[in-house]
């Protein structure tokens, strides 16, 4: 039970820093902190409209108030308002979260998969020369920055043989419901995905590659080879269980690293996610919707990550039997 | 062998640029150029030629990745001592460990710089202050198993002072981790950093090869076929990841032969 409760107070605390982290921000600058939470410089102001925002920011009043509203407007689930984009920045960011778990997702699924089962191969069947020659190209993959990949996909792939579209996640001319908006959907969504894939997938390999290499010397291995068991045997029967503990958690950091990925790949290929949100904001110096983007993908990763702990400590045997034997 | 080379070309290019070109940095041509005799990989839109560029990023992308790198090094080593303590101190220390363990670094990059606005120092300080997480790791696991070494049980037993038995015994034995740490270390810190450049964040009077991508995708490179320009500098960073790796693995095989 000690163990549930580290992590959950551990995400918590990571939670609160992110919480004060936003809150004291715009505050501790140099600087009014209405330039910062409006996005208006406050010499373009009038004295009506300073009065208009400080109020409604709250600001006129003390800190730990301040603080009590700034918290409210995270429980009611509003996280804030963009004055710029003159809307509620949850609104904002549900409208755009989609685009993003579209390319997430299916790069989470597919870059811990093929780490996994490629890594198991290359890992229990050490020094051979398939081994040797995938982590040598992986490591050199790994080097490469994700813009790089997606360039040069782009360019391979949009301007020399036109085969995919390079923008946007669907044609101008399709809308949901038309005959094959599905299929457009997909063939938008192939090269984001397969950047993002390639861009994990070294580390998810090599990850699993060296974990496998150190349960493969365990004697149960030995063990089961001399019982003749045949390699996918115990590959997948025997390995596979004993390395589920790292692998739950390599997926649950896989959530983090495919959603900071996702915000370099938006960019390039002009996807209206997340990523495009928080550069816009950033370019248009718009504090709140930023600080709000900061709080979803925290939570999301939180969350991923958490879940992934407890999935860890539940499916331990010692802790399943444990109790009852107790 | 292979990764000492390469970098002392790179550390070349750094600190003697105009050995490798014989353009300045602002020599203006015709822009957009293709790539000739004279302009190996052409010219960009101001006319100013790309592998001069290039080579003049040199400089600011290892001291960039460098500087954020050893104060990383020196966080994590710091924070990995401190959170072995016993008690309160070490409590909080482990705790912090954890906590930055779950942050996403590079949204609250991207929004911190945003904050603080786009310079050298800001970029070093931010990179380092979210990147110290694995080396403090590391350290962390390391001072535990070397605490419980006879050696050390020894000099607490002469009674040394642990101020003494930390910097005398335990941080040259820390070596190893540290010099991989330190290498490794400097790969992923050029990686945020031309990450950040890339996506705008970067500081504009000292232009790494981050910025330059950044600025080939903005002037529309695309639309040019200036493929040199897009994809030069990205090659450059894998060619200096990949010489810094070459390095850390050397260091890797000496260890393993030393424990042979």
């Amino acid at each position: 039970m000690k163990k549930y409760r580290n992590s959950i107070v551990t995400a918590l605390v990571c939670f609160l820093i992110v919480l004060v982290l936003n809150f004291i921000l715009p505050r501790l600058l140099p600087g009014d902190p209405i330039a910062y939470l409006s996005g208006f410089a406050e010499e373009d102001m009038t004295a009506a409209q300073y009065e208009r925002y400080a109020s409604a920011l709250h600001l006129n009043e003390s800190l730990p108030k301040q603080f009590w509203y700034y918290l409210c407007s995270l429980v009611n689930g509003t996280l804030g308002y963009s004055f710029k984009k003159e809307a509620v920045v949850s609104a904002l960011i549900m409208e755009r979260i989609g685009s993003t778990l579209q390319i997430t997702l299916p790069a989470v699924v597919l870059s811990t998969g093929i780490g996994l089962v490629w890594g198991l191969h290359c890992g229990y069947r050490k020094n051979s020369l398939r081994d040797r020659l995938s982590t040598s190209a992986l490591i050199v993959l790994n080097t490469v920055p994700s813009f790089l990949i997606a360039l040069v996909l782009i360019i391979l792939l949009c301007f020399q043989h036109r085969i995919f579209p390079y923008t946007g996640l669907s044609s101008a001319v399709m809308a949901p419901g038309v005959h094959g908006f599905l299929a457009d959907r997909l063939l938008h969504l192939f090269l984001p995905v397969l950047t993002l894939t390639l861009g994990a997938v070294p580390s998810r390999y090599l990850l699993m590659r060296n974990t496998v290499r150190k349960a493969a010397e365990e004697k149960y291995v030995l063990y089961a080879r001399q019982r003749g068991l045949s390699d996918r045997k115990i590959q997948y029967s025997y390995i596979l269980k004993n390395i589920a503990q790292p692998f739950i958690t390599m997926v649950g950091m896989s959530v983090s690293l495919c959603v900071g990925g996702s915000l370099v790949i938006e960019n390039i290929f002009s996807v209206n996610g997340m990523g495009k949100l928080l550069t816009d904001a950033v370019y248009t110096l718009d504090y709140p919707l930023m600080q709000g983007i900061l709080f979803v993908t925290t939570g999301i990763m939180v969350i991923s990550i958490v879940a992934s702990d407890l999935l860890c400590i539940l499916i331990d045997p010692k802790v399943r039997w444990g109790e009852e034997l107790a | 062998m292979l990764g000492l080379l390469l970098l002392l070309l790179f550390l070349a290019a750094a600190l003697q640029p105009d050995w490798f070109t014989s353009y300045g940095l602002k020599d203006m041509a015709r822009p957009w150029l293709k790539p000739s005799a004279e302009h190996v990989l052409g010219t960009n839109s101001l006319g100013y030629d790309i592998y001069t560029e290039i080579v003049y990023g040199t400089r600011d992308t290892l001291f960039i990745g460098v500087m954020s790198s050893v104060l990383t090094l020196l966080l994590g080593a710091a924070i990995g001592a401190l959170s072995t303590r016993k008690g309160l101190l070490g409590g909080l220390f482990n705790g912090l460990i954890n906590v930055f363990v779950l942050l996403p670094r590079l949204i609250t990059l991207i929004v911190l710089s945003a904050f603080l606005g786009t310079s050298r120092w800001h970029l070093i300080f931010l990179i380092a202050a979210f990147s110290w997480v694995g080396t403090a790791r590391n350290v962390r696991a390391q001072v535990i198993h070397l605490n419980s070494q006879p050696f050390v049980e020894n000099c607490i037993i002469q009674g040394y002072s642990r101020f003494h038995i930390v910097l005398r015994h335990i941080l040259p034995n820390l070596y190893e981790v540290l010099i991989s740490r330190f290498l490794l270390g400097i790969n992923s810190c050029i990686m945020m950093e031309s990450t950040l450049s890339f996506l705008g964040f970067g500081d504009l009077y000292h232009p790494t090869w981050g910025t330059m991508i950044n600025f080939a995708y903005k002037r529309g490179a695309f639309m040019r076929q200036a493929y040199p320009y897009l994809l030069m500098p990205g090659v450059c960073i894998m060619g200096l990841s990949l010489s810094f790796y070459f390095i850390s693995l050397y260091f890797e095989a000496r260890r393993e032969a030393i424990q042979n």
